[in-house]
């Protein structure tokens, strides 16, 4: 496993903006140029090298050791490879990802995988608002992918998502799946406010919520096939890290009725 | 060449390529998923009168189907990925849809993809709905019992091989049939291989053209025990019934592999059942582009 590894080494005073730090892109730079990269976020003119001591070769992992939440865009339009992330992330992680894999081992800021078409995000600890959410110009949110959180996931997850899979371990925020178009948002310990609204289609699934929409109809208990076929796709991605399959039956919410209502909100308990 | 006193004839089977696609079919139990199968598959013997042939591949355990379900694997061999697409679509939504708790999923997998849930999923009525999991397209489409999962392609290979054979002759009809269904489930344990006739066997083997205008084939005379001295008769004077085995594959390899299998089942268990002799049918190697030479495939 080659790569370069970016040490931190000292607490920045400023946001740092790392989207440059993808394996196809540092591939293309001699270490010099790359220690020239602008990463600072004020008139500081701060350089990569400034903030950062950086060892061996470049290859298809990139490592960012001691990381802060002020470190963002780490994994911005990653393609292929592996970015780890030693420590928390700041905010867009993941942004446009189209491939790849991101492992962040702490928490994650805002907006994790906002438009990420494909690839996998791993997130040992929490993430903040708006996981695969989108940003002022985007269309849609969350175009494909795996986003998976050990902990918990902030306010309005899967915000305007269109495909792709989010799965938290831990709860949900409020207005999970708001706006959302398609996709899958699974929380092992439940929503909470008023998931789904605006739901139009897309599939929202866990334990509880804490505040149901009124605009959800009750459909009714299921053993729905899908739910296996998703199971499984968790397995074959997440391997040992994958949750625990879906129970056979699940009741079944259909909503948001105040748009088309193709979406569903299955309760597992 | 005889071999435990059978006669093997020095002789190949002629074979034509083909467009080959397949689909898992999966439901709560084996008993329905097989049925759906079988229904499936019904009516799928010769490309020429019924538009494809197929037939079970064979049984999937739960853990090799993409929902964890009983499955079968069903093979369908049709002249162009296009003429397999239509009769894939009219078969789904006619047999597995219909059928209690099915799912049906991609079958074959190759770069080239045709319809599967693509035709089937109107079905719903505007209440269908998709769900993208990694690179693959899922239609749920509510019916009566709940929902039909169906994956919305399935691969096609156009290097599949229809028409691999094994003619059987005895001199005990009853015999011969044993045989012939030996051989057949020989057959159904070798993968990517199915025998797409009745139980695998045809008793109505053909030969090209007719006195009739209209009729592309008819009885292939040379082997009906019952016309022996008024036809130029392939048929020694102990020969009572005639069996064949028709094999269809998605590759060539495959069709041997069958050919084998089924031509040791005969050899090593026919002789004690009445069979004399094992040939194959050709067209004089000028029509198919594939031929499968017996003695090549003597175990």
């Amino acid at each position: 496993m080659s790569g370069l590894t970016f040490r931190l080494t000292s607490a920045p005073t400023e946001r740092l903006d790392l989207s440059q730090l993808t394996p196809r892109r540092l591939a293309s730079l001699p270490l010099a140029d790359v220690l020239k990269l602008d990463i600072g976020s004020t008139k500081s003119g701060l350089k990569l090298g400034d903030a950062f001591a950086v060892s061996g070769k470049p290859g298809e992992t990139v490592k960012i050791e001691a990381s802060s939440s002020k470190l963002d865009f780490i994994g911005t339009d990653l393609d292929h490879g592996t970015i780890i992330v030693d420590g928390d992330a700041g905010v867009g992680a993941g942004r446009r990802m189209t491939g790849g894999r991101l492992e962040i081992r702490g928490d994650a800021g805002a907006l994790l995988g906002s438009g990420i078409s494909g690839g996998e995000i791993l997130v040992k600890g929490s993430a903040g608002s708006q996981v695969g959410g989108l940003t002022p110009g985007d269309r849609f949110g969350m175009l494909g992918g795996l986003i998976a959180i050990e902990g918990d996931a902030g306010d309005r997850a899967g915000d305007r998502m269109r495909r792709g899979t989010i799965y938290v371990r831990g709860k949900c925020g409020g207005f999970a799946g708001s706006r959302m178009v398609g996709g899958t948002i699974w929380t092992e310990l439940g929503f909470g406010a008023e998931p789904g609204m605006l739901l139009r289609r897309g599939t929202l699934i866990g334990p509880s919520v804490d505040v149901m929409l009124p605009t959800f109809v009750d459909a009714g208990r299921h053993d729905l096939v899908i739910l296996r076929i998703l199971s499984r796709y968790m397995r074959e991605r997440l391997g040992s890290a994958a949750p625990k399959a879906l129970p056979g039956s699940v009741r079944k919410f259909a909503g948001d009725l105040a748009t088309i209502g193709k979406g569903e909100l299955l309760l597992t308990a | 060449m005889k071999i435990n006193g059978i006669a093997i004839d020095d002789t190949f089977a002629e074979a034509f390529g083909m467009a080959g696609t397949g689909v898992i079919i999966t439901a709560d139990t084996m008993k329905w998923a097989r049925q759906a199968a079988i229904t499936m598959s019904g009516f799928g013997t010769s490309v020429i009168g019924a538009g494809a042939e197929v037939g079970i591949d064979r049984e999937l355990k739960p853990d090799e189907t993409p929902d964890g379900r009983p499955g079968v694997r069903v093979l369908l061999f049709g002249f162009s990925p296009d003429a397999a697409a239509n009769q894939l679509k009219t078969r789904i939504g006619q047999c597995v849809l219909t059928s209690p708790g099915s799912a049906c999923y991609a079958g074959v997998e190759s770069d080239k993809r045709i319809g599967l849930g693509k035709g089937p999923r109107y079905f719903g009525d505007g209440f269908q709905t998709a769900k993208k999991l990694g690179d693959k397209r899922f239609w749920r489409i509510p019916v009566m019992d709940g929902e039909f999962v169906i994956e919305e392609t399935t691969g096609v290979v156009t290097d599949a091989v229809g028409g691999g054979n094994l003619i059987i002759l005895g001199n005990d009809r009853a015999g011969l049939l044993t045989t012939a269904e030996a051989a057949v489930d020989a057959i159904g344990a070798v993968p990517d291989a199915i025998t797409p006739f009745p139980g695998g066997i045809v008793r109505s083997g053909s030969k090209v053209g007719s006195k009739y205008k209209g009729a592309i084939a008819s009885t292939n005379d040379a082997f009906c025990p019952t016309l022996r001295g008024r036809v130029k008769s392939e048929l020694g004077p102990d020969t009572v019934a005639v069996l064949e085995i028709v094999i269809d594959g998605l590759t060539s390899n495959a069709v041997a592999d069958a050919m084998r299998a089924g031509l040791k089942t005969i050899i090593d268990t026919g002789a004690a059942k009445g069979v004399t002799r094992v040939t194959a049918g050709n067209y004089g190697g000028k029509l198919g582009q594939h031929h499968y030479k017996l003695r090549e495939l003597l175990p």
